[in-house]
């Protein structure tokens, strides 16, 4: 009997060690999300500052880089200058922001002050945040050129791990 | 006859039972933005937005099985309060019972073999004569 108690704690454990072992070296924020190698959800959102309606759809050809964010989220702050200077360095790729939960005005002056080299548009209902699946801002998905979900990254991104899911939708 | 009752039961809710509805199907919806809590119960803007969603698709005449697979199309299982009974989802579901089986069999087998030892008087003797104070 202790013989067998002994084995079956020690299979436990060992099943433990191997689970918590494995998750040891991946990224926390590297989301596994159930959209990626889906069809990115199409919208039609309204573009800050100039009215105009953004169609998802209509930039199948190039890689997107689709970024979720708010003018109340500290992250997003953080982020910005990565996005901006990306999006100036890649112009093959086209960057859009998806504010929610947001006010015209704060996004405007946010835009001023930081500076913009993308569209921005409003998610207005948070509908489209919700197709996402996403959970807080930022969150980032990537899109390859026939309008798929190939990497999503929750948390503010540097040059390095956006220009690596870059690649993974510039690839495809 | 049937086809009746198909269409009856796919007209779109109103009112007061669309209500119940949406609560009901956002008490199984996880608020992504709250800890542990429902869709119906956060106040949180995410979780009414997301009720607002529920609502809109009862008015199309969505069933509650499509929204709850609307949801987890997006948010994959982590959405749903109540894990399905498949993969290792299962594993949620057996393992506690199978703990219960396995303790329930531990608790019989010591309790059979308790009372098959047989009584040794001479050393209940000796442990009464301990506790007496008897050299």
């Amino acid at each position: 009997m202790n013989r067998t108690v002994l084995f079956v704690g020690f299979a436990l454990a060992a099943a433990l060690v191997i689970v918590l072992f494995s998750g040891l070296g991946k990224d926390p924020q590297a989301i596994d999300s159930p959209l990626i190698g889906r069809a990115a959800p199409d919208f039609a959102l309204r573009e800050v500052g100039t009215g105009k309606t953004i169609d998802l759809s209509q930039l199948r050809g190039k890689p997107v880089v689709l970024n979720f964010w708010a003018t109340w989220c500290a992250p997003c702050y953080e982020e910005h200058p990565t996005l901006v200077a990306n999006a100036r360095a890649f112009p093959d790729v086209q960057f859009v922001g998806v504010v929610f939960q947001d006010s015209e005005e704060k996004i405007q002056k946010f835009l001023s002050e930081r500076g913009r080299a993308y569209p921005t548009v409003v998610d207005e209902a948070g509908k489209t945040a919700i197709a996402y699946g996403v959970g807080g801002v930022p969150e980032t998905f990537f899109l390859d050129r026939r309008g798929s979900v190939v990497a999503k990254y929750a948390g503010p991104l540097n040059s390095r791990l956006l220009q690596a899911n870059l690649d993974k939708a510039r690839t495809r | 006859m049937i086809a009746v009752l198909l269409l009856l039961m796919a007209t779109p809710l109103t009112g007061a039972a669309l209500d119940q509805k949406t609560y009901e199907i956002a008490s199984l919806l996880r608020c992504p933005v709250c800890q542990g809590m429902s869709v119906a119960d956060s106040p949180a803007e995410m979780a009414v937005n997301m009720k607002k969603q529920v609502r809109a698709l009862l008015e199309r005449g969505y069933t509650q099985e499509q929204i709850l697979d609307y949801f987890e199309r997006s948010y994959g299982q982590f959405v749903l309060l109540k894990p399905k009974f498949q993969g290792v989802n299962t594993l949620v579901w057996i393992l506690p019972v199978l703990a219960v089986a396995i303790g329930f069999v531990i608790i019989v087998r010591t309790m059979k073999r308790l009372e098959q030892r047989p009584n040794d008087n001479k050393y209940l003797a000796q442990v009464r004569d301990l506790v007496r104070g008897k050299p």
